[in-house]
């Protein structure tokens, strides 16, 4: 059994198909006539063009537009001004086409290949990929096809390159090793628009592996089994049956609305920390966001973000959500993140430090920049602001203060603003669940923030292996916490949702509806599983698992209980 | 020649498509276009030298226009940075 990266969900069992590179070796020699290499140079790049607009063509079709513009990017690359004038300098100096163009890219893939940034150093597979298409037109070899490829094959190569993709038939390519690529490589995204199991970054694969030698893929562990028994095979193919039931199953969730098994209606949302992810709630059919982190705006950068430049942001990302909501979280940050910029101390116990909405109250003129641009983006759509790590009454009416202040500001300047914007906490300290009752009388809503209501409430690290079997929400403290909050948000007629981890667990779900909860967040792939799950349930067998879940002394007896009534 | 500040506001900065986009709109004019990022100077033109600049969010850039349409390339140029390259 291989290791790799697990890149693209499911299990393939089928037969190697073998991608060997093409030998694209040249013997480089010196040029005469150099108008006449130039003119074959310009003549590849036409051949080029062409191949590649074909490819893109076929690709939008398997794998969509957005997998298409990779190849049409590979265009602009061979075209791109400043590497044809090099080429042709080379080739006038005497030097073949071949030559010319490998040099060119070459030092290109050095550059991108030492860059710091990922998506800069994901760039040189692009230029390898132009290089070889270029290289095979220059000597006139065939490319990879892969159109011709049997039913039940699985592509063993060293790299996925967008060029072969282009040519797979997903009838009949059932599974994909590569040597090299991560989760986030054009392989790995490629693999997964077409919806074909994939391990990649498995070791000399191209070298071990025989031609029509059977092997299975799975997709979901990141593994490779080479030489399969029958056992093996009828293990995998009744895995293989039950993930595309599963598939099928959670397809039929989709464009629904979330239910539970009574006709209820929940609200049932995603978390994002970027922008763009808006864009993948929506295509995993969250019905909006209820949990938007903000800190990506502050990391990775030299000075703090200004208004303008993260009103652009959060405009960005409700433009995409079309009216559905956009809670937005206040800077949650403290000194257990590297940001040099905001000087912040080292602290003995960042958890318990100075940070989020303790950081922010503190910092006014950083916290006010963040919810002016926040109000001016509330004019595009349904954005909600929520503030983090709340204690006490005071922070939210200080907070609240701020918002106004703000508003006054805006309205003096002319900019406009949603003037009814919701304002709502993340109960995720002990201190906060303690007074739910007081704080819901303050706020719009509620959001449950599992991850450090669990570790406050359990006074436990679960990065520290010595403790971290205290941290569950299953241990009857945070059960107790979590009905505290839904309770008191339910007596004061506030919406209360959820927004962490456990929102998702099938285990946890029946609980949280008898408790009462009205939203779930969840990150965009449980979307479909989460909706299945609510919908699973009656209001009354909720209310009787949790009647009884909630007489149980420890977590071990409470998860057991409820696992054998699933 | 005209020249003008700009910080970098959409989130994946000058990625595959800001910087195709860029690179093929300032192709159009007869003038050369100039980007100075952290000291250097980057063929505007060239997609391969953009993304080589690895040009982030929040990044301060110049951009200079000279030439033959500098006016209007410039203005092209600003009204793609300032709108986030339509993200």
């Amino acid at each position: 059994m291989l290791k790799g990266v697990a890149a693209s969900d499911g299990i393939g069992i089928g037969n190697v198909l073998l991608i060997e590179e093409t030998s694209l070796e040249y013997t480089p020699h010196a040029v005469e006539d150099t108008a006449a290499e130039t003119r074959r140079f310009h003549e590849a790049v036409e051949v080029f063009v062409k191949n590649t607009e074909k490819q893109a063509e076929n690709l939008t079709k398997t794998a969509g537009e957005k997998e298409a513009k990779i190849m049409l990017g590979h265009i602009s690359m061979i075209k791109d001004p400043y590497m044809q004038g090099e080429i042709e300098k080379q080739i006038q100096g005497g030097s073949c086409a071949e030559a010319a163009l490998e040099n060119m890219c070459d030092m290109f893939i050095g550059v991108f290949s030492a860059a710091e940034d990922d998506f800069t150093r994901q760039r040189a597979a692009d230029v390898r990929d132009v290089k070889a298409g270029m290289l095979a037109i220059l000597l006139g070899v065939n490319v990879v096809d892969l159109t011709a490829a049997a039913p039940g094959t699985i592509i063993v190569a060293r790299e996925l390159t967008p060029s072969m993709t282009a040519g797979i038939d997903r009838d009949n390519i059932v599974g994909i090793i590569t040597e090299t690529g991560g989760k986030t490589s054009h392989s790995a995204i490629l693999a997964r628009a077409l919806e074909i199991p994939a391990v990649l970054s498995v070791e000399n694969v191209t070298k071990t592996f025989k031609d029509g030698e059977k092997v299975i893929v799975d997709g979901k562990a990141g593994l490779v089994i080479e030489n399969p028994t029958a056992a093996d095979i009828t293990e995998y193919t009744a895995k293989r049956e039950e993930f595309l039931a599963e598939k099928s199953e959670l397809e039929m969730f989709r464009n629904k609305k979330t239910l539970n098994a009574d006709g209820t209606e929940y609200e049932l949302f995603c978390n994002i920390g970027k922008p763009e992810d808006a864009v993948k709630a929506v295509e995993c059919d969250g019905e909006g966001v209820g949990l938007f982190r903000t800190e990506f705006l502050f990391m990775d950068r030299n000075s703090l973000p200004n208004e303008n430049e993260q009103f652009e942001a959060y405009k960005k990302a409700v433009m995409v959500l079309k009216g559905k909501p956009l809670i937005i979280r206040t800077l949650d940050i403290g000194g257990d993140k590297e940001i040099p910029y905001l000087g912040l101390e080292k602290e003995e116990n960042p958890f318990m430090g100075y940070r989020a909405i303790r950081y922010c109250l503190g910092n006014k003129d950083l916290f006010k920049t963040q919810i002016r641009a926040i109000l001016r983006a509330s004019v595009y759509g349904d954005i909600r602001i929520m503030f983090p790590l709340v204690t006490c009454v005071e922070e939210v009416r200080h907070g609240k203060t701020l918002v106004e202040e703000c508003k006054a500001e805006l309205k003096a300047q002319g900019k406009g603003f949603n003037n009814d914007i919701k304002i709502g906490i993340m109960t995720e300290t002990a201190a906060s669940a303690a007074i739910a009752d007081l704080l819901a009388k303050e706020c719009d809503f509620f959001s449950i923030g599992t991850n450090d209501l669990t570790g406050y409430t359990m006074s436990c690290d679960r990065g520290n292996s010595k403790v971290s079997y205290l941290y569950s929400h299953f241990q009857p403290a945070v059960l107790r916490m979590i009905e505290k909050i839904i309770k008191s948000a339910a007596e004061n007629g506030i919406p209360v949702g959820m927004c962490g981890e456990a929102a998702a667990d099938p285990m946890l779900v029946p609980l949280l509806i008898s408790f009462g909860l009205t939203e779930f967040s969840v990150s965009p792939v449980s979307v479909l599983k989460v909706r299945k799950e609510i919908a699973k349930w009656t209001k009354r067998d909720a209310d009787a698992l949790r009647d009884y879940v909630m007489t149980l002394h420890t977590q071990s007896e409470i998860v057991e209980y409820i696992k054998s009534k699933l | 020649m005209v020249s003008k500040h700009f910080t970098v506001i959409n989130a994946q900065g000058f990625h595959m498509r800001p910087a195709t986009d860029f690179a093929n709109a300032m192709g159009k004019y007869g003038c050369r276009v100039t980007i100075k990022h952290n000291g250097r100077d980057v063929d505007g033109k060239s997609l391969m030298n953009i993304i080589a600049a690895c040009i982030k969010v929040g990044s301060e850039i110049d951009v200079v226009c000279d030439g033959e349409g500098e006016a209007e390339a410039l203005a092209e140029a600003a009204a793609m940075i300032e709108n986030g390259f339509g993200e």
